[in-house]
């Protein structure tokens, strides 16, 4: 293993990682504890499903409320932003050239823009189909 | 002390992925990246099955009728169960890293997995 995690040493940023990308991924992990507790608590109880899920009425309907699809554009932001952060520290494990990560950074910095774009205009389509 | 132990690498990216015979450290190390790996890859699968949402009600309402098959729920409940053990164990994580509970590492650990077991079975209960 290449860092052990459970040490007498408290955790960091690993080595070839900007501390404040760390920080960023450490401060956004336990906000989206909380949010994604409220998250499946809102799909697998509060949806007219047997199961508890929500349907597309149901969807629509939810999102009628205007903090709704604000919340969740954070809610969108925040994780890719959490799991982009932390996938390119898994990949530094792999010891990459400087030239290699570069790539790496743009790339999954262009799938998180991508991603987070499509969201908002998911989020704001669901949001008009109710009016 | 050896300065080159915590020094990446290739061979020892692939070694985490099983850390039988090691200590709790590096199953807790394990856990947390395999599940961050997992959660990562539903992200995105995730966004894409949203986009149904924007096709009309049809479509989005075909789909969840997939949801029932068992396998899927169980797919479903994996994922859930992924997020609470990795949001967890990331909390411990990110105590340590201020400088909380540094020598109480692996009460920590084993005392928010307890927490992480619980959690689990509530939606469980909810999903079965």
């Amino acid at each position: 293993m290449s860092q052990p995690i459970i040490s007498s040493s408290a955790s960091g940023p690993r080595p070839g990682e900007n501390t404040w990308i760390w920080l960023i991924k450490i401060v956004t992990g336990p906000l989206l504890v909380i949010v994604l507790i409220l998250h499946f608590i809102v799909n697998h109880y509060l949806g007219s499903m047997s199961s508890g899920l929500m349907t597309y009425e149901d969807v629509v309907k939810y999102f009628q409320n205007p903090i709704i699809p604000a919340i969740e554009i954070l809610f969108l932001i925040t994780v890719v932003t959490h799991s982009l952060i932390g996938l390119r520290g898994i990949l530094l494990d792999m010891n990459p050239s400087r030239t290699t990560l570069k790539i790496v950074t743009w790339l999954l910095a262009l799938l998180g823009v991508s991603s987070v774009v499509y969201g908002i205009w998911l989020a704001l389509t669901i949001a008009s189909k109710g009016s | 002390m050896n300065t080159t132990r915590n020094q990446p690498s290739a061979r020892k990216f692939w070694s985490w992925f099983i850390p039988l015979r090691r200590d709790i450290g590096s199953w807790a190390f394990a856990l947390n990246r395999i599940t961050a790996l997992g959660l990562t890859l539903y992200l995105f699968l995730h966004l894409g099955v949203l986009g149904l949402l924007a096709q009309g009600p049809g479509a989005y309402d075909d789909f969840l009728v997939l949801t029932e098959n068992p396998f899927i729920k169980l797919g479903e409940w994996a994922v859930v169960a992924a997020a609470i053990l990795h949001g967890l164990n990331g909390i411990r994580i990110v105590l340590t890293s201020f400088g909380v509970g540094v020598t109480r590492q692996k009460q920590l650990f084993y005392g928010f997995m307890l927490i992480a077991v619980f959690v689990i079975l509530i939606f469980t209960a909810r999903m079965y």
